[in-house]
């Protein structure tokens, strides 16, 4: 499965403004209802804030992945969001994050879930990559940007 | 004896095997076990003679209720819930309006009497859910949105009007003074008690089975199979649809957690699947072949009607004011499958002595062979016509399932190995990660391995740790 073909338009945000982690959280859950795939949305919220409760998804370099698996969705669902003033996510490194990627899989769908959450860090762990998407100016571009960066992926 | 039992394994060995061919060649798994049936049967290589009517019945119903409640199991009433008026309508309304078009098309064309041509009508009137699971699921074929819960729901829940409709012909035929009001009282509580026995039964499973802690798994599954045929057999009993009440049970264990849910549904996979053989090799060892050119005329003009006119006019009326598409409406006339269902009540004019059933009953074998022979093979290539197929969401199986167990507290946890982690590089083993803490899978640019404790970690690794509740806040900052 692709990134480029679990986003589309509707559910990337290249302005985020949020005041803080949780509020982050909260407006990437509602964007991602913009997929249509989403059942029960505050379960659906309340999975991911009980994963990051184990731990902060915030893995480093201005990059943070929350993520969650439920039954109540349809099929994956994700959104991509970008603030760029940047925001405490009680990441590793401390740095604040710019990048703010949600995937929610099913819970019977595992493997596709975590296959996902490696091609999502594989890609995000390129600083040029990370670089464009910083300068993109609409949500189409992001996912060009995507389909690009995909393209060029060596599947091993 | 053991002569017996090894043709009868042979057999179903046989299947199995073949059904791969089938996979390779696009045919659908059921009709290699019919033919299996037939080639073994009394006509043509004779191994076996059998022409018992009632053993026939007895081992389709008893079938046929493991794999109603083996499809109600894999179906989530929460994704289902969207189609169920549509469903609902397609499984009452629609199934009349098969029964009356189709009938009244073979009385005019082949110029049967109108009696005979409504019960032909009525027998070949609901699809068949073991047919569309089977074809849905064994090729692999992913629909979009509600097309799948919809077909799916239908065809589990309109046997009750099929078998309703047939019972009222056959009756009719026997005793033309009989009033049509018993019936209609049968019908109600046919459907009524199916659905309340079904929705009760379900809800006293569900509870039972998460009440009682058994230390044998096996048991849960025996639990569970031997209650599917109870709650047939007792709604059956006070003249309700014992095959919707199974149907709606499963449903309702399917759309909550049960303890050994995930192996459960497995478990009633498989024994659908030798269900599913068992029954279509019987029902193709009863059917005499050489009977089958005699019937070839009518019976190829019975499916073009059924296939042509009477599905696509019934599906077109039954869902006039829903939301589904012109396409929708195309794809959803062309699965009006027939199956098991159809033959099984090819017997009951046999049983109830009607004049002609042998022919009536070599028509139907006929016509529900041409339905998955010209419907079933062509189903994927409509769909990818009609662009309905969904092919974004192939169903990669886990390397790795987790049941949640109730007897103990430990946890699947996956963690993303942060960039310029402090832990990237190192080994496992020199992360002195609690006792009982296991990396057990890693992702690593997309591929999945089984760690050593002198695998490095990289970051951006995706770690699948198993590890007891109480232990996550230790070993997470052990990670960090």
């Amino acid at each position: 499965m692709k990134i480029s073909e679990i986003l589309n338009e509707n559910i990337i945000s290249i302005d985020l403004k949020p005041a803080d982690k949780t509020e982050a959280i909260n407006m990437m859950v509602d964007l991602a209802n913009n997929s249509g795939k989403i059942i029960d949305l505050e379960k659906v919220r309340a999975c991911i804030f009980d994963r990051e409760k184990i731990v902060s998804t915030g893995v480093g370099k201005g990059f943070a992945v929350p993520h969650g698996k439920t039954d109540e969705i349809t099929d994956v669902v994700a959104a991509f969001g970008i603030t760029k003033s940047g925001i405490d996510f009680d990441s590793i490194d401390s740095e604040p994050v710019n990048f703010i990627f949600l995937l929610v899989g099913k819970d019977s769908l595992l493997n596709a879930h975590i296959k996902l959450l490696s091609r999502i860090s594989r890609l995000m762990n390129k600083e040029d990559f990370r670089d464009k998407l910083l300068l993109a100016t609409s949500p189409k571009e992001i996912l060009n940007l995507f389909k690009e960066e995909e393209q060029n992926l060596i599947d091993i | 004896m053991e002569y017996i039992i090894l043709i009868l394994s042979t057999l179903v060995i046989f299947s199995v095997l073949l059904s791969k061919f089938g996979d390779d060649t696009g045919t659908p798994a059921l009709l290699i076990f019919i033919a299996i049936g037939m080639i073994t049967g009394s006509d043509v290589l004779g191994i076996i003679y059998f022409d018992n009517v009632n053993i026939t019945q007895y081992i389709s119903v008893v079938s046929l209720v493991v794999i109603l409640f083996g499809g109600g199991l894999n179906t989530n009433w929460k994704y289902v819930k969207g189609s169920f008026k549509g469903a609902a309508v397609l499984a009452s309304f629609g199934v009349l309006v098969t029964t009356f078009i189709s009938g009244l098309f073979i009385h005019l064309i082949l110029e049967l009497d109108i009696l005979y041509s409504f019960l032909i009508g009525s027998i070949i009137s609901s699809t068949d859910a073991a047919a569309v699971f089977s074809i849905l699921k064994g090729k692999n074929l992913k629909l979009k949105g509600r097309l799948k819960p919809l077909l799916e729901l239908e065809s589990g829940s309109n046997d009750p009007m099929a078998i309703f409709l047939t019972l009222t012909f056959i009756e009719l035929i026997k005793n033309p003074d009989f009033t049509v009001l018993s019936f209609i009282v049968f019908l109600f509580s046919q459907i009524g008690l199916g659905i309340i026995c079904g929705m009760i039964f379900g809800k006293i499973l569900l509870f039972v089975t998460n009440r009682f802690k058994f230390s044998y798994e096996a048991f849960y599954y025996i639990l569970l199979l031997s209650s599917s045929f109870f709650i047939f057999s007792v709604t059956s009993l006070i003249n309700g649809s014992g095959y919707l009440a199974i149907y709606i049970s499963g449903i309702i264990l399917g759309s909550n957690y049960f303890i050994h849910k995930k192996s459960s549904i497995r478990f009633f996979e498989g024994f659908s699947w030798l269900a599913q053989i068992v029954m279509f090799i019987t029902l193709g060892l009863f059917v005499f072949p050489s009977k089958i050119p005699e019937i070839f005329l009518p019976g190829f003009v019975i499916s073009i009607i059924l296939i042509l006119i009477a599905r696509p006019v019934s599906v077109f009326l039954s869902l006039m004011f829903s939301k589904f598409s012109l396409k929708d409406k195309t794809f959803i006339s062309w699965v009006g499958l027939r199956g098991a269902v159809p033959i099984i009540l090819a017997t009951f004019p046999m049983t109830n002595g009607i004049l002609g059933s042998e022919i009536i009953f070599n028509l139907i074998f006929f016509v529900v062979l041409t339905s998955v022979l010209i419907q079933g093979t062509t189903l994927p290539w409509f769909a990818r016509l009609l662009k309905l197929d969904d092919n974004s969401a192939n169903k990669i199986q886990s390397p790795l399932e987790f049941e949640n167990n109730p007897d103990s507290n430990a946890k699947l946890v996956e963690y993303i190995v942060p960039f310029n982690s402090r832990i990237s590089g190192k080994k496992i083993l020199d992360l002195k990660l609690p006792e009982n803490v296991l990396i057990v899978l890693i992702c690593r640019n997309e591929v999945f391995f089984i760690p050593k404790g002198n695998t490095v970690i990289n970051e951006g690794d995706i770690l699948q740790i198993l590890l007891e509740k109480h232990q996550i806040a230790e070993t997470v900052k052990l990670l960090n």
